[in-house]
């Protein structure tokens, strides 16, 4: 049984929840006892927050007995990635710089989730502040892909991809600067997407780039996605990134289909740009045939080269990033682990001109991502080159962690959707991404559903 | 200058005495990747063209 409700869709879950078919506090024990068994092996929870999430469970078993359903997610549990600030537990960013720091009220989003009845079950493994990861020098260990606890499950929302992925809750926040919703999203076979940047508050997320930063919802379908993404979007005005935009109806294409829709392939990312992995690049290939098939018309499009978005996406992140952790660096550098300390101090070294310039080149990718929006309806390309390496072999996981395809739309601010697409021969997941003009999630949503559709991937678990 | 002493003097001028000190190696690693962040960008194509954002009086906070 308990391994029954641990697959559950949180819209299943939902409708059994509102029909009173199942209760939140069967629900949350089951997924409890998995955790239980499971997480000393894959290492998602950094705190386990139990006895308040058995709590919220019976406190939302006694709204719905009395008529006052919320919506969806009322008795849901979530992860939520431990840059993310739930009111009264520690926000340690997996680093021993904010061991005690302890959050005095929920960030926006998770703010947003309690009003929609959702059960938070606790917070879950980063990389350290988001960049520095899968390190083994912290004081929490490195989250693991359930597919082959062997291997990494991507980042930075390392714990919330490998929770979903595990059964261990089926929604989780994650946040992406540079692709860690995504990365993990295609690593453990799962559906994270960046939404529009402003589309989702930032208000009690630590910053890595004020600029880049976005918080994302993390499934393991495209329907949870929706939902999720629906209870957490909407204006704040205490984040000035925030967009005043229509934030609801994300799941009204969702079952429309491709028929007659133009979807433009990127194949230079991973054909000319970076070379993928031959197993990655025919996946590739064989969701660009499905799609045709189910009546898109896709066609080959040109972006600018990865490498000038990379290289943006990295001045711009490592200058704002040092400017928030300037401080920290100066005055406890050895409190960081060394990926860490590695990948926030170049920002001390990037000249101011370089920086503007970075900021002219983004621009000039803005527009010519918007260019190619306007001649079809979706972008598809890939997002990671490779499947996940071995955690431990440090030098691959090195070499294969920038060869990916989703910074360009940290730069560009664009919707994007990374979800499976695909087993190798080792028996890993292989992805591709959506990517949609600014605040057309519920376009994104769409293929990418027909997509889920056609090609099954989502009904594959790991065997954990 | 060697280029050591110059990394040295950069992070030094950054205020990161302390981090040159005991990780030597990490500041030069990332030294050298903000370099290619760097090289890997040619200047922008006209002196005229904007970064972004641009200035917006309207949504100032």
């Amino acid at each position: 049984m308990v391994s029954g409700l641990a697959w559950l869709s949180a819209a299943e879950a939902g409708r059994r929840i509102a029909a009173r078919a199942l209760s939140p506090v069967e629900l949350t024990r089951a997924l409890l006892e998995r955790i239980a068994a499971l997480d000393p092996k894959l290492h998602v929870f950094i705190r386990l927050d139990a006895d308040a999430a058995l709590e919220a469970a019976r406190a939302a078993e006694k709204e719905i007995a009395a008529g006052r359903w919320r919506g969806p997610l009322h008795g849901i549990p979530v992860g939520i990635k431990d840059i993310i600030d739930v009111g009264g537990l520690p926000t340690t960013c997996h680093s021993k710089i904010l061991l005690d720091n302890v959050a005095r009220a929920d960030a926006a989003a998770v703010a947003r989730l309690r009003q929609a009845g959702a059960i938070v079950l606790g917070k879950v493994a980063t990389h350290e502040f988001a960049i520095g990861g899968p390190s083994f020098d912290l004081p929490f260990p490195p989250a693991r892909n359930p597919w082959n606890p062997a291997h990494h499950p991507g980042g930075s929302s390392s714990g919330s991809g490998a929770g979903v992925a595990a059964g261990l809750f089926p929604l989780a926040l994650g946040t992406d600067t540079g692709g860690s919703v995504r990365n993990p999203a295609s690593c453990c076979g799962i559906v994270g997407l960046k939404p529009t940047y402003g589309l989702v508050s930032r208000r009690g997320v630590f910053p890595l780039s004020f600029t880049l930063d976005h918080v994302g919802p993390m499934s393991r379908t495209v329907a949870d996605n929706a939902l999720l993404l629906e209870a957490i979007a909407g204006f704040d005005p205490a984040d000035p990134g925030s967009a005043p935009a229509r934030a609801d109806g994300f799941a009204r294409e969702i079952g429309a289909g491709v028929q007659g829709l133009r979807v433009g392939f990127v194949r230079h990312f991973h054909e000319r740009d970076m070379e993928a992995h031959p197993e990655a690049a025919a996946a590739l290939d064989e969701a660009a045939r499905l799609l045709a098939a189910e009546g898109a018309e896709v066609r080959t499009v040109t972006l600018p080269p990865l490498g000038e978005f990379a290289a943006v996406n990295r001045i711009i992140l490592t200058s704002e990033a040092f400017a928030i952790h300037a401080r920290w660096l100066r005055e406890r550098p050895g409190d960081y682990g060394k990926l860490a300390r590695r990948r926030l101090l170049p920002g001390a070294f990037v000249s101011a001109g370089t920086f503007v310039t970075a900021q002219r080149w983004r621009r000039k990718m803005i527009a010519a991502v918007q260019a190619v929006l306007r001649e079809v309806d979706v972008l598809m390309c890939a997002s990671s080159m490779d499947p996940a390496s071995r955690i431990e072999d440090e030098a691959e996981t090195l070499r294969t962690y920038p060869r990916q395809a989703r910074t360009p739309f940290n730069v560009t601010g664009h919707p994007a959707i990374a979800m499976m697409a695909g087993l190798s021969r080792s028996g890993l997941p292989l992805s591709v991404q959506f990517v949609g003009r600014y605040f057309e999630e519920a376009r994104v949503y769409r293929v990418a559903a027909a997509f889920e559709r056609a090609a099954g991937w989502q009904e594959r678990r790991p065997d954990v | 200058m060697a280029e050591k002493e110059l990394i040295a003097a950069l992070a030094k001028a950054a205020g990161l005495e302390r981090a040159w000190a005991a990780f030597p190696d990490d500041v030069t690693a990332a030294a050298e990747q903000a370099l290619g962040h760097a090289a890997a960008l040619s200047d922008a194509d006209e002196p005229g063209d904007e970064p972004w954002p641009p200035m917006r009086v309207e949504t100032a906070w």
